[in-house]
């Protein structure tokens, strides 16, 4: 079993930040259960999967892995694999803090102008856990909804936290109400 | 026998002579014939004889002279009748068609004797040759004669048209020569009395019409309008039921109708201060039928009626139920809220002819606007409240009857069911534990009502209470059969034993009982313990009542019926002439807003002031002491004190239902979302939105928010899923 330390040493010789994103793709690859452990079986069957049987080899891999997240498929892939990863064991949802973590670091690949204003909502106005849905959605939502909203749906069966962020938005200036298409009454 | 006979042939042969006709003989005979016409037209047939004439004509067409008697006959007659045309043209003004009606009647008699004399003719040649029969004949040559002779055509329609205008200005006119004039037009064939008379009289019509309807539309209000449309209306049928052909009569009133009425339709309506709207403020049933009928007679006559009724009711009811003055009297809300449904149901029943579709725009009128008032819900509740208590003593069983049912007709206006539901139980338990409800039938009623209305789930709480109640009352009457001996000389309990769940929960701290009932409520709680095992009693000291027996200083003694915090209090003056606030508080441990209510109460009411309170005010302070009011005096024995109870519910306590009927929407929502969802197995966002508000939509409105929320909380919980390619889709997970 691999645990905080391991992982320090391996970043070392890696030579990656063990902060940066790209040990999320390496945990994919190996299909680790949980952030910051590797068990024996995971570490093994992964790089094996990889190819991988040096630490040169490996070292030669992270620029590839990097790569993969421009992928849009793996990109997805990666970002809903990362719920589960993240969050404690044997909890259902993800909680905020870890989330709002993982959404800076994720979002600063995918760009989406948004993120900021999405985590000063959650802590000001939800302050809860995250759900699986909620979070595979908000992708969904920055990769559909353009950042000016005007082709959100609020008839869109988007989780009620992304109607109250788009709500949110409106109230607080950031986005002209008239910009979003559709009537308000639904809401009401 | 047989063979004997010889067999005998007959034959008949022709004359061996012919037989000599007269070379003369057919311009003799007619001539004979042509005489008798001439003298038919004169009005001299008497000298003439049926039989030979018959016989003359009847010979002339056996001999094949039909074609001379026939050319004869048509040229004799219309001599006949241009002589008559001269004589109806000279006839001057008014005589004129009395001239052509008795010219008319003396050619149609002539022409039934002709036929008469013809009749041989008119049975075989005619058919034959393909000519026509001698009536019709008659009646063409007229038409051609003199009908549609050109000094008597247009004469004869402006004559006619005329005096239908002086008929119409009030004159009275010869409505007999009318009949005949027409009826003459009718047998002359549809196309004549259509194109000789019946357009241009509609077209005259028509003018008359709009000109008349200008007039009166700009001088007179919608009521005397109405009434002159419909005066006119009638006469047009009675005109054509006296003289015209059965068949004008719906392009008659088809005439007036859309000049008078169609046109003028929305001026009407709209008219200022006298429109329909002033009708419906001022139960004008009589304008408002006049209305109705003529209304209906034009296409989308009666939905502008409904329309503007419709928004008339929307707007009045909206008034009503957001006037804050309105809102603080409960009981006047609802009494407002009957008022109106009553006035627009006699309305609908004595000016709009009961119509279906009136009653469901009124219907949809009252739901639109009750639920506009998110606390419609609790005032009906409480009107029922107030009428169950006091309000039907002395009333008739059958009125009682009528009440609750429109009761009920307001309940099924309401969006929010389960909010009344909510309500009517805290109602009902207060009015069932405090002994104040006045029929027990009428409370039931309401429930099989409500039952029907809603179904065994929503009433079957309710129902629950009324078993607790009967069954306290065998309980009690077990316990005193056990104990009645022993406690003859204490106080009385009285126990209400209520099955938690059915009754409105009220999370209530047991205060403090007197010593004497403290005992006494132990023994009954180990009675009440000893028969049912396995059971929990707690006392819900907040919900009792007391009747106590006092003596003043004064020596004066009274019956004091209070409620059981206002008992532990005067029972501390017992054993102390005065308390302070503090005091009190501490020995009785009621809950401080409790306590202060029953302190004003018994304090601060005039003539039911058992304690006085130093120093003298309004209201209850932490400082304030107490002591028993020695001058206390009353002219009943009995004296009840009641507490300040709060009819309506203040704000926080109106959040905090509103809290709880959200917390108990919550399962339902979910509920009716995995119903679905097991039978669609596959359903996308908004039908599963719209389904889940049908099925909850006779106990409440579903929030759409609300439902995503559960439809989230139920993917979490993993019986749902979101499709993986369709995000608008949710699959439901066994």
């Amino acid at each position: 079993m691999i645990l905080v330390d391991g992982i320090t040493l391996l970043c070392n010789d890696l030579q990656v930040d063990p902060q940066d994103i790209v040990m999320l793709v390496v945990s994919w690859h190996m299909k680790a259960a949980t952030m910051c452990e590797f068990s024996k079986q995971e570490f093994i069957t992964g790089l094996q999967s990889l190819g991988i049987d040096s630490l040169e080899k490996f070292r030669e891999r992270i620029s590839f892995m990097r790569s993969e997240l421009k992928d849009e498929q793996k990109f997805r892939e990666i970002y809903n694999y990362a719920f589960g990863w993240a969050k404690e064991k044997g909890q259902k949802s993800l909680a905020l803090d870890t989330a709002i973590g993982m959404w800076q670091l994720l979002f600063a690949e995918k760009q989406w102008p948004l993120v900021d204003h999405w985590c000063q909502f959650l802590q000001a106005r939800h302050n809860k856990a995250i759900s699986r849905d909620t979070w595979s959605q908000l992708l969904e939502f920055a990769r559909i909804v353009v950042p000016a909203l005007s082709n959100y749906d609020p008839e869109g069966a988007w989780p009620y936290l992304i109607d109250e962020f788009v709500d949110y938005l409106t109230e607080c200036g950031i986005i002209q109400k008239d910009n979003v298409s559709d009537d308000w009454s639904y809401k009401l | 026998m047989s063979s004997g006979q010889k067999k005998r042939n007959f034959q008949i042969e022709a004359f061996k002579h012919k037989v000599v006709v007269d070379p003369k003989y057919a311009e003799k005979t007619w001539k004979v014939l042509e005489h008798a016409i001439h003298e038919i037209y004169n009005h001299n047939a008497s000298g003439l004889s049926f039989e030979e004439l018959y016989r003359n004509a009847y010979n002339m067409v056996l001999h094949k002279y039909g074609e001379k008697l026939y050319s004869g006959l048509v040229s004799t007659m219309t001599f006949h009748l241009q002589t008559m045309s001269k004589s109806i043209e000279a006839a001057h003004g008014g005589s004129f068609l009395e001239e052509l009606n008795s010219k008319w009647s003396d050619h149609n008699k002539a022409l039934q004797m002709i036929r008469d004399i013809l009749m041989y003719m008119d049975r075989t040649f005619i058919p034959s040759t393909r000519k026509t029969p001698v009536h019709e004949l008659g009646l063409n040559l007229w038409r051609d004669n003199v009908v549609h002779s050109d000094k008597i055509q247009t004469r004869l329609l402006n004559t006619i048209l005329e005096l239908i205008l002086r008929e119409r200005t009030g004159e009275v006119i010869n409505r007999g020569l009318m009949r005949n004039i027409i009826k003459m037009l009718m047998d002359l064939g549809a196309s004549v009395y259509q194109e000789d008379f019946e357009k241009p009289f509609l077209d005259v019509s028509a003018d008359f019409y709009r000109v008349e309807s200008q007039e009166f539309i700009e001088c007179s209000d919608c009521g005397d309008y109405l009434k002159k449309a419909e005066r006119r209306l009638n006469e047009e049928i009675e005109r054509v039921s006296h003289y015209l052909d059965v068949k004008s009569e719906a392009k008659i009133t088809n005439v007036v109708e859309k000049e008078m009425i169609a046109n003028h339709m929305l001026g009407l309506v709209h008219m200022e201060n006298s429109g329909l709207v002033k009708m419906l403020l001022d139960d004008k049933f009589e304008d408002l039928g006049r209305m109705y009928n003529l209304f209906r007679r034009v296409p989308n006559g009666l939905s502008t009626i409904r329309d503007v009724m419709t928004s008339h009711i929307r707007d009045t009811g909206k008034q009503l139920v957001t006037d804050p003055e309105k809102s603080k009297n409960p009981v006047e809300f609802v009494e407002c809220l009957l008022e109106k449904r009553d006035k627009y149901d006699k309305i609908i029943s004595l000016a709009f002819g009961n119509d279906k579709t009136f009653q469901n725009a009124l219907n949809s009128s009252f739901e639109y606007f009750i639920n506009l008032n998110p606390r419609s819900p609790e005032y009906i509740s409480l009107f029922v409240d107030d009428k169950l208590r006091k309000g039907l003593k002395g009333v008739k069983e059958e009125d009682i009857e009528l009440i609750l049912d429109k009761v009920m007709m307001l309940f099924r206006y309401l969006q929010e069911k389960d909010v009344f539901e909510k309500y009517y139980k805290q109602h009902l338990a207060k009015r069932l534990l405090s002994g104040k409800t006045v029929s027990d039938d009428a409370e039931r009623s309401l429930i099989v009502k409500l039952k029907t209305e809603c179904g065994y789930q929503f009433t079957s709480k309710l129902e629950g209470m009324f078993t607790d109640m009967k069954t306290s009352q065998d309980t009690m009457q077990g316990f005193y059969a056990t104990y009645g001996a022993e406690l003859a000389n204490g106080p009385t309990l009285v126990v209400q034993v209520l099955t938690t769940g059915s009754w409105p929960t009220q999370s209530s701290v047991t205060c403090n009982l007197p010593s004497e009932m403290l005992a006494l409520c132990e023994k009954f709680r180990s009675y009440y313990l000893g028969t049912h095992t396995g059971r929990r009693l707690s006392w819900q000291t907040n919900m009792g009542t007391a009747d106590l027996r006092a003596t003043f200083g004064n020596g004066q003694k009274y019956e004091l019926n209070v409620s059981t915090y206002q008992m532990c209090v005067l029972m501390l003056f017992n054993g102390a002439d005065s308390l302070s606030y503090r005091e009190i508080e501490q020995a009785t441990e009621i809950p401080s807003s409790d306590l202060k209510r029953c302190l004003q109460s018994l304090a601060c009411v005039k003539g039911k002031n058992v304690l006085r309170k130093e120093p003298m005010s309004k209201d209850i302070v932490e400082d304030d002491g107490f002591s028993v009011n020695d001058k206390f005096t009353s002219k009943l024995r009995k004296v009840k004190i009641g507490t300040v109870v709060a009819q309506k519910e203040s704000e926080p306590e109106k959040q905090e239902t509103r809290q709880r009927v959200e917390e108990d929407r919550k399962p339902q929502i979910e509920a009716a979302i995995v119903r679905i969802m097991k039978s669609r197995r596959v359903l996308d966002h908004n039908n599963i939105i719209a389904e889940v508000t049908k099925q909850l939509q006779s106990r409440f409105l579903a929030n759409p928010g609300e439902i995503k929320k559960r439809i989230e909380s139920l993917i979490e919980r993993d019986f749902l899923e979101r499709d993986n390619a369709d995000r608008r889709l949710y699959r439901y997970l066994a």
